[in-house]
């Protein structure tokens, strides 16, 4: 009897036909956007997320800030457009990524190409962001990312191409900066040696150099004792956090995505090494983090692009209507960057008068927003279209308090530091 | 680095291989019978990741009873998948085309399915025992991960029992070694591989309770694991248990001591340089140099 293949033609097909099936199922199906050419009764905008994916969850909450902004734009009577005299309701064109570098700048293409939008949000995380930036040039269509900050999407000369994250160098410069803050109010001592951990990305490279450089300029504050990448996705830290432990550094700072976080905490705690201060650059104050990790997070302090405790009117109006729109509170950056991308797009479109993607583009560059939900109030484009706006440092504390503690201005809270055994 | 350092980091060493044997006997199983690469597996990673969860946040069970109910559950549901998708690809006696496409459209299917049920939140299972650490003399060992590791070289030892004191491991071991034999001495083909289906998926939902203790997960959890454990089947020898053990033991070694001498971020090509060593060198995994040297004896 041989085990050759059976010529059943029964078997043979259903084996043939059913891996095409569930791949043609899976695959399709959840990129299907709800692509359509506009016409000139509304405004389409394109908006490429993850909403599936590694990166699932934060893409899921920045869209859930643009369709925030669409809908109080829409509720407001739409855009008015000089050039046609009357107001027009924006449109999003949604299309999921699914997390996948190759589908996202496919998707991007496909919505200024295509779907006939006058510029294109999304662009979560910087990966995805890297391979979406290729093509607003291409088909002169300007693109807002709202959740990539790597300098490389922004240093290349390219000129439809915005972002409202300020750059991941500006998060290392001022966590560096935090720290230095605590050693001239004599919470920490002067020369202490920090040990990077930092994930293999650009966003962890930028991180780093943004360190560096706050070192470089304040000499005698910090030093750096070691310094290493590791790659995302991790199964284990045991030999990183070794070395870590045998640097023999004070501060540990780390750079990494939430997944690699809640591994890497765990790992660290259980070694049973200490650090005078911890933080794993953007992360920290996420609920999924403190539910993984309960008081091991307490203490850790981390940089972030917003928070939902800053105190300015705009800001709490913000967290309010978010809340009344999902039915939960911001719990991150996510949102209110997304948010403010369309709010700075739809002010743009109507300063131009026009859905020229040349003209729009033309006024981004010029757009600012004096009442923005961001730290420092003022949103404005950089001329490599980048905003700068500041990082605001928070700490968690015991009993799931998150505090700001950094800049003094806009502070809830002390920092503890040291922090306590 | 002091000799304690050294000895926590070969405790260290020990623990992951643990949890890497377990996430691999499983596929081992369904090649060595059926010859087909299980791609799905890491959908039944992150499905027993789940499983184990759900009876830990909404009924109490927990994690570690929770992994013994999943055995029972998953090894219904590989049967169920054996019967409904797997037992209509043709036999053969190398992993087919076919096979690959369905087990990863499969493990497509289980991914988005996760996404619809779970949502995209990354979930982890917090007890008290999570960060503990049971320290004796300077060394210090992870209570979690030696509980993990407990339960994996249980699950192992049973299936070793499995495999050599009843007639369905007598069947298994007969189909691995020589399908035709097999059949001629009387085993029931279809059954065994039906019930070894049942098994790997079964060890799959294991190991993925297990791992719901050590990492966080979202509903595409298992890649870097499946990886893994393709390194270490093939270290090890395709069709051989002990060889999965010694692999996994040669993978958490190299990967935990490979970066005391290079950069962090050069594990996963420390993994996947000893995959292509494996390849060339010992194509027959450590399991073949194994039986080589004993037949030359």
């Amino acid at each position: 009897m041989g085990n050759g293949p059976k010529h059943n033609l029964r078997k043979w097909n259903f084996p043939c036909a059913s891996p095409l099936l569930l791949l043609i199922l899976t695959l399709v199906l959840p990129g299907c956007g709800k692509g359509h050419k506009a016409g000139t009764n509304e405004v389409a905008v394109g908006v490429v997320l993850p909403i599936t994916g590694r990166e699932a969850k934060p893409g899921q909450f920045q869209r859930e800030g643009i369709e925030l902004a669409i809908h109080e734009i829409n509720q407001n009577g739409g855009i008015f457009i000089r050039e046609l005299d009357k107001r027009l309701p924006v449109k999003e064109v949604f299309y999921d990524d699914g997390s996948d570098q190759a589908k996202s700048a496919g998707l991007v293409e496909r919505a200024m190409t295509s779907d006939g939008v006058v510029a294109v949000l999304g662009g979560y995380s910087t990966a995805l962001g890297e391979a979406e930036s290729v093509m607003p040039d291409r088909y002169e269509t300007p693109w807002i990312t709202t959740g990539a900050a790597a300098s490389t999407i922004f240093s290349r000369g390219y000129q439809y191409i915005f972002g409202t994250l300020s750059p991941t160098d500006l998060l290392g410069y001022t966590t560096a900066e935090f720290l230095g803050s605590l050693v001239d109010h004599g919470k920490l001592k002067k020369g202490l040696k920090l040990a990077l951990a930092l994930e293999n990305t650009d966003h962890g490279v930028d991180y780093g150099k943004g360190i560096d450089k706050w070192i470089e300029e304040h000499p005698g504050y910090f030093a750096v004792a070691f310094n290493e990448k590791f790659d995302l996705g991790s199964t284990d830290f045991s030999g990183l956090l070794q070395k870590v432990k045998n640097a023999r550094a004070d501060i540990f700072l780390a750079d990494a995505h939430l997944q690699d976080y809640i591994t890497m905490q765990r790992q660290y705690m259980q070694t049973g090494m200490y650090h005078q201060m911890i933080s794993y650059g953007a992360r920290g104050p996420e609920s999924d983090a403190r539910k993984a990790l309960g008081d091991a997070t307490n203490y850790i302090f981390a940089g972030i692009w917003w928070s939902a405790k800053l105190p300015y009117p705009q800001v709490k109006r913000f967290a309010a209507d978010y809340q009344a729109s999902v039915g939960r509170p911001p719990d991150s950056w996510y949102p209110a960057t997304a948010y403010e991308a369309m709010r700075a797009l739809a002010t743009a479109i109507e300063q131009a008068g026009s859905l020229n993607k040349t003209a729009i583009r033309d006024h981004l560059r010029e757009v600012e927003l004096r009442d923005s939900l961001l730290p420092g109030q003022v949103l404005r484009f950089g001329q490599n279209g980048q905003i700068h706006t500041p990082f605001v440092i928070v700490e968690n504390k015991p009993n799931d308090q998150v505090d700001i503690v950094y800049p003094p201005d806009a502070a809830t809270g002390e920092a503890i530091a040291p922090k306590p055994r | 680095m002091s000799a304690t350092d050294l000895l926590n980091l070969l405790i260290a060493a020990l623990l992951l291989a643990g949890v890497y044997a377990v996430m691999s006997v499983g596929m081992t199983i369904i090649y060595g019978v059926m010859k087909i690469v299980n791609l799905a597996h890491a959908g039944f990673l992150m499905l027993g990741a789940y499983f184990v969860y759900e009876l830990y946040t909404h009924l109490g069970i927990d994690p570690l009873l929770g992994v013994l109910l999943s055995f029972p559950v998953f090894f219904l549901i590989g049967m169920a998948v054996h019967r409904i998708l797997v037992r209509r690809i043709p036999i053969s006696d190398q992993p087919s085309l076919t096979s690959l496409l369905l087990l990863f459209g499969l493990w497509l299917v289980l991914q988005n399915l996760g996404y619809l049920v779970w949502g995209n939140s990354d979930r982890a299972i917090l007890t008290p025992r999570t960060l503990d650490v049971l320290e004796i003399g300077p060394i210090g060992f992870p209570t979690v991960r030696l509980v993990v590791f407990g339960v994996a070289l249980a699950a192992l030892a049973g299936l070793e029992f499995v495999l050599h004191k009843t007639w369905f491991g007598r069947a298994v071991r007969a189909l691995m070694q020589n399908n035709d034999a097999g059949r001629i001495v009387g085993v029931n083909v279809d059954r065994t591989a039906r019930v070894a289906f049942g098994v790997g998926i079964a060890f799959a939902g294991v190991a993925g309770g297990l791992l719901a203790m050590l990492y966080s997960f979202s509903p595409d959890f298992g890649g870097p694991f499946l990886l893994r454990a393709f390194v270490i089947i093939v270290l090890g020898g395709l069709e051989s248990f002990a060889g999965v053990a010694i692999g996994s033991l040669i993978l958490a070694l190299v990967e935990t001591f490979g970066i005391l001498a290079l950069p962090a971020n050069y594990q996963p090509a420390i993994a996947f340089s000893l995959l292509v060593v494996a390849l060339v060198v010992l194509p027959g995994g450590v399991a073949g140099l194994w039986n080589r040297r004993r037949r030359l004896a």
